[in-house]
């Protein structure tokens, strides 16, 4: 196996008195598609956010595509911080999606998708708007180039901001929660997106509640409580098998795991 | 009540009303950019992720905010020439005084546009790669001083009437110009009421504005 895309090493992260995470190891292999779950509160988005650095943490290691996030070591043990540079230069590879979508509500939708290209990649602004509206087409939303955020549905703005990642061509996306705030009738044009850019062996890391979803397309579930990873494996096995009593308490309360 | 009105003198001296508002119109213009260009900075300081900006800015703000403005221009008209040796002109130390006093207000109208926009704007700008820099100028401003507006108004009321402070320091804005009208003639109730009135003319549409922008921006978001 070559090295992997995102290596988690013993990660720690506490905010004040609370330590959120406490030795997370996790490693994601290229194309891998990797489901996070876990009860709200166990530290999922946190350790999303540390990935690309959005959260920093004080202890542990992680390494993107080679390269480390946030922190190197330094002479005598001490870390020494990235710096602003390069952790834009991370974030630029790592695409992320957000619960709340988070779109940028003075810019139109084809504002939105070509915002990273433009700004941040430096873009001629002809070229980013002709690969941003072939990636509308291909969430289905080349006909609301020009709406703004607020008069498009959940379903929609979710796939707007899903739109707005890949602009920046990512070498893998994290969701966090991605049809969690939409009403159930529209989390399936947003899973539909999600299961095409898995077939086209996008290296996917997703925490979510929706079980069925990670079932069915995830290489690996990844079940945290607590902080820690207490038990992955591939999705079969966790949702029929589990083994720690913490997974088998957590799929009873979300009703996967019926024994 | 039998007191006989002259209000044909406020006529009379029409052009000392105008020489007088186009004074407080400057003093207002230049307090105005003095406030804006420390105050959108001392802002941003005050609303920083990092404590030492904060600690700089607060005690500037607060200090600014909490003693009154008189006091503020009586100190850099009398006090700071002690102390830097130079005399400041009355104009000079008029706009300086105003200007920081409204810069502190005006720094606490920034930070709170900014903080009043989601966390999650400046997560996303973050996570495509986007500066801090570039997320204010692109991201975070655009949203934010549609907010700022309406208070910002408000403040600039607030200045256009601390400018007759000026007059103290021997400054010809309007009050000055009409205290001395009434030297000469006597007639302080026609002149006052005419000054009370030119004020409320030119500050009653401000604020009639800066309601009317929050309500239809309030109505649309
Ligand atoms: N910015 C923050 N400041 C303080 N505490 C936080 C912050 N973000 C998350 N937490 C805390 O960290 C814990 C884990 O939160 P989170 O990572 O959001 O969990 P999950 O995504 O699994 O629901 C919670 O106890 C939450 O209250
Ligand atoms: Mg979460």
């Amino acid at each position: 196996m070559s090295a992997p895309m995102i290596s988690v090493r013993n990660l720690a992260k506490r905010f004040g008195d609370n330590q959120v995470l406490r030795g997370i190891d996790l490693d994601v292999q290229k194309g891998e598609i990797v489901g996070i779950i876990g009860p709200s509160g166990s530290g999922k988005s946190t350790m999303l956010r540390c990935l690309n650095f959005l959260e920093q943490y004080e202890g542990g290691e992680i390494q993107f595509d080679g390269a480390t996030v946030g922190y190197r070591d330094g002479p005598n043990g001490k870390r020494i911080g990235d710096s602003e540079a390069k952790l834009r230069m991370l974030r630029a590879q790592i695409g992320m999606v957000f619960q709340n979508f988070n779109l940028f509500p003075h810019m139109t939708v084809l504002g939105n998708v070509i915002e990273g290209p433009v700004v941040v990649k430096g873009q001629p602004k002809a070229q980013a708007t002709t690969e941003a509206l072939a990636l509308l087409e291909r969430v289905g939303l080349a006909d609301k180039a020009n709406a703004y955020p607020s008069t498009l549905s959940g379903g929609q703005q979710q796939r707007v901001g899903i739109a707005r990642s890949l602009a920046m061509k990512p070498k893998a996306m994290l969701f966090d929660e991605p049809t969690s705030s939409l009403d159930p009738e529209l989390v399936g044009e947003v899973l539909d997106v999600m299961q095409s850019l898995a077939e086209a062996g996008m290296t996917m890391l997703i925490a979510t509640h929706e079980m069925a979803f990670i079932q069915e397309i995830a290489h690996r579930v990844v079940f945290i409580d607590g902080g820690k990873v207490v038990e992955q494996g591939p999705p079969a096995q966790i949702f029929a098998q589990p083994t720690h009593p913490r997974t088998i308490d957590f799929l009873k309360r979300v009703r996967v795991y019926k024994a | 009540m039998s007191y006989n009105w002259h209000l044909y003198i406020i006529w009379d001296y029409r052009w000392v009303f105008v020489r007088g508002a186009m004074f407080t119109f400057e003093l207002t213009l230049l307090s105005l950019a003095v406030g804006v260009i420390v105050g959108l900075p001392l802002g941003m300081a005050r609303g920083a992720q990092h404590r030492l900006p904060r600690a700089i800015a607060m005690p500037i703000i607060e200090f600014f905010r909490s003693t009154p403005s008189l006091v503020q221009l009586f100190w850099i008209y009398y006090a700071l020439p002690i102390l830097i040796g130079v005399r400041l002109e009355a104009m000079v130390a008029c706009t300086l005084g105003l200007g920081l006093h409204s810069a502190a207000y005006i720094a606490e109208i920034f930070r709170a546009g900014i903080a009043s926009i989601d966390k999650g704007q400046s997560l996303a700008a973050k996570s495509i790669g986007m500066s801090y820099l570039t997320s204010m100028r692109r991201i975070i401003l655009p949203q934010a001083v549609r907010r700022m507006i309406p208070p910002f108004i408000n403040e600039l009321a607030n200045l256009i009437k601390l400018t007759t402070l000026a007059s103290v320091l021997a400054v010809y804005e309007l009050l000055h110009e009409a205290n001395d009208l009434i030297a000469q003639t006597f007639r302080p109730f026609e002149i006052y009421t005419a000054l009370a009135i030119a004020f409320l003319v030119i500050i009653f549409p401000l604020i009639y504005l800066s309601r009317k922008l929050e309500l239809y921006w309030a109505k649309r978001s």
